[in-house]
C-alpha cells in the first residue's frame, strides 16, 4: 500500500483536506513536500511558514530538511532545457538595477545584441530605460510595479545620499534608491544650518579630499569630495556607515563620476563609528570592499 | 568634480585606475578584475559532473553577490537554458516565459548575496526562485482549466524530454529513469502535475478525481521515494 498515511516519522492518520487541519493536527513536517513543490496556495504557504517561524526548533529544522531534500530532488528529476531568444541576456542587463552594463571585462552575452554598454555607462545621465525592451501590452505596467518593488527589498535598500548621481542612478531606480532627497526641505540645507555643525576632512586614497559637515542634532552629515578622481570604469564610490556596536556596515548609497560633484547627506550617524567610502563594482556591493579609500570618524 | 573628464590622459590600465597620484595605488587594490571567462565555459553545463557545476555557480554566485557582471553572464550561460526550459513547460506561452526568466535572472542578480550553501545547492537554489516565479505567474494569468488543457496537450513532450533527452550525464539519467520507475504511476502523475502543471494539491485532486488527503500523501510519498532512491542527502 503506497498511500498510507503514516509518514516517514511513524504519525499516524490522515491528511486532513486543508493544510490548517494538518498544522492543527500536528502534521506540519509532512507538509515539506508539497510546499517544496508549491503545489500549497498562496495563503497556505504563509500560514505554514508562520507556523514554522513559531515552531519548536527541532520540528522546524525537520520541516526544512525536508524541504531542501524535496527540492535537490526535483532539481535532479525534472531537467528540461531549453535554449532561451538570443537577445533574453541584454534585455536583462539593461534592467539591471543601477548598473554600468557590461564593461571592458564583461564577456560576451550569449548573444550580443543591441549593446547596453552605451547607454548605460556609469555617469551617464539616463533618461529611461529602452522602452522597447519588452513587447509591451497591459502587463508592462505591472511588470514595472514588480521591479520596483524588487529594487526596494530591504538589504539592497538602504539611505540613498542626497543629490547624487541623481539623473543615471534614478532613472535606473539604483540600487538603494530609498529615500531620495528632494530639493523642499532639503535635508541637506537643515544640516548645514545646524548650530552645532563640525567640519572634517580626510585624505582619499587615489586623490582629493573628503569633507564631513556633520551635526548630531540632525543625526546627519553632509559629505562633500574635493578634487576626488571619477571610480574607475566599471565601478562606483560607496559609501558606508560602520556601526559602533560591531555591526556590518550599513551603505548609504553609490557615487559615480557625475555624484561626485555634488554634496551629500548621509543620515542617522548617532549609532554610527565612522563613514567609509569605497570602491566597487557598478552597482555596488552589499558588503564594503577593503581597503576603503577613505575613512572619517564620526565620534561626537 | 569630475577629474575624469579630463582624463582621457589618466591611464585606464590594467588595473583600472583613474587617478595619476601615486596613491592610486590604493584604489588599484580594492578594484578585482574579472578575467574572461571563456565562451567554452557555458558547454560545461551539460558534461560537468554535478558537484563541480554547483561548485563553479557556488563561485560565481559569490562574485554576483559582489556585483561582477562578468559572473553573472557566465551564470546565465551555465543556467539559462534550465531556467527558460522550466518556464516554457509550466507557462508554455513563450512571452510569459521569457518575462519570468528575465524576473528569475534579475532576482538572481539582486538576491545572490543571500545565497547560503549550506542551505542547498546553488541549482536548487535557482530553480526553487523559477518555479516559484512561474507557479506565481501561471496562477495569476491562467484559470487551472486553462492550464490543465494546456499541460495535457504538453504531456506527451515533458514525459519524453524530461528525462532522457536532456540530461547531462547518461548515468544521472539513467538513475533519475530508474527512479522514477519506483513511484507508483499515480504518484508520478500527481508529483508531475504539481511541478509542470503549477497546480496546488487541490487542483490535482480535482484533475484526477482523487480525494484531497489521498494526493497529498501520493506527492510526499513520491518525493520521499525518489529522494532515497536518487541518494538525496
Amino acid at each position: 500500500m503506497t498511500e498510507t498515511n503514516s509518514g516517514r516519522n511513524g504519525r499516524s492518520g490522515s491528511f486532513g483536506d486543508t493544510v490548517a487541519m494538518d498544522l492543527a493536527s500536528g502534521r506540519a513536517v509532512d507538509l515539506a513536500e508539497l510546499y517544496a513543490l508549491d503545489a500549497v496556495t498562496e495563503e497556505e504557504r504563509r500560514a505554514i511558514e508562520q507556523y514554522m517561524s513559531a515552531a519548536p526548533a527541532a520540528e522546524r529544522t525537520e520541516f526544512f530538511d525536508r524541504v531542501r531534500q524535496a527540492r535537490e530532488t526535483l532539481v535532479r528529476t525534472f531537467r528540461v532545457e531549453e535554449q532561451p531568444p538570443a537577445d533574453l541576456f541584454d534585455r536583462i542587463v539593461a534592467q539591471l538595477p543601477a548598473q554600468g552594463g557590461p564593461d571592458a571585462n564583461t564577456p560576451a552575452p550569449p548573444a550580443p545584441g543591441q549593446s547596453a554598454a552605451g547607454q548605460f555607462a556609469p555617469g551617464q545621465p539616463v533618461a529611461s530605460q529602452p522602452a522597447s525592451v519588452q513587447p509591451g501590452g497591459g502587463d508592462e505596467l505591472a511588470r514595472a510595479r514588480q521591479r520596483r518593488e524588487e529594487r526596494r527589498r530591504p538589504g539592497s535598500t538602504r539611505r540613498w545620499l542626497a543629490g547624487v548621481a541623481a539623473a543615471a542612478a534614478i532613472a535606473l531606480g539604483g540600487v538603494g534608491v530609498g529615500s531620495y532627497l528632494a530639493d523642499q526641505n532639503d535635508p541637506l540645507n537643515q544640516v548645514v544650518r545646524a548650530g552645532d555643525l563640525r567640519e572634517a576632512s580626510v585624505d582619499v586614497a587615489g586623490g582629493g579630499t573628503a569633507t564631513l559637515l556633520i551635526s548630531s542634532s540632525e543625526d546627519a552629515a553632509v559629505v562633500k569630495m574635493n578634487g576626488v578622481p571619477a571610480p574607475p570604469a566599471g565601478k562606483v564610490y560607496q559609501m558606508w556607515l560602520i556601526p559602533k556596536d560591531g555591526s556590518a556596515p550599513v551603505s548609504q548609497g553609490l557615487m559615480d563620476e557625475e555624484a561626485l560633484s555634488k554634496p551629500a547627506v548621509v543620515e542617522g550617524i548617532s549609532s554610527a563609528a565612522a563613514l567609509g567610502i569605497t570602491v566597487e563594482p557598478a552597482g555596488g556591493s552589499q558588503s564594503p570592499t577593503l581597503p576603503t579609500v577613505a575613512a572619517a570618524p564620526l565620534g561626537a | 568634480m569630475t577629474l575624469l573628464e579630463s582624463g582621457s590622459r589618466t591611464s585606464r590600465s590594467s588595473h583600472g585606475a583613474t587617478a595619476e597620484d601615486s596613491r592610486s595605488g590604493d584604489l588599484c587594490l580594492v578594484v578585482m578584475e574579472t578575467p574572461n571567462a571563456p565562451h567554452s565555459e557555458a558547454q560545461a553545463a551539460v558534461t560537468d559532473p554535478p558537484a563541480d557545476l554547483s561548485q563553479r555557480l557556488s563561485v560565481l554566485l559569490d562574485r554576483i553577490g559582489r556585483g561582477d557582471q562578468a559572473a553573472f553572464a557566465e551564470f546565465y550561460q551555465l543556467t539559462s537554458r534550465r531556467v527558460f526550459g522550466m518556464a516554457r513547460r509550466v507557462l508554455i506561452d513563450p512571452e510569459l516565459s521569457e518575462d519570468t526568466t528575465q524576473e528569475v535572472f534579475l532576482q538572481v542578480w539582486q538576491n545572490a548575496s543571500k545565497f547560503d550553501p549550506k542551505a542547498g545547492s546553488p541549482l536548487s537554489w535557482l530553480m526553487t526562485i523559477s518555479h516559484r516565479r512561474a507557479v506565481d505567474r501561471v496562477r495569476s494569468s491562467q484559470s487551472s482549466t486553462d492550464r490543465e488543457a494546456k499541460y495535457g496537450a504538453s504531456t506527451q513532450n515533458i514525459d519524453h524530454d524530461s528525462v532522457a533527452d536532456q540530461v547531462g550525464s547518461r548515468l544521472e539519467a539513467e538513475a533519475v529513469v530508474r527512479c522514477l520507475e519506483t513511484l507508483t504511476e499515480t504518484q508520478q502523475e500527481s508529483v508531475r502535475l504539481a511541478y509542470y502543471g503549477g497546480l496546488t494539491y487541490r487542483e490535482v485532486a480535482e484533475r484526477l478525481n482523487a480525494a484531497v488527503p489521498t494526493i497529498k500523501s501520493r506527492i510526499r510519498d513520491g518525493l520521499i521515494r525518489l529522494k532515497t532512491c536518487l541518494g538525496v542527502s
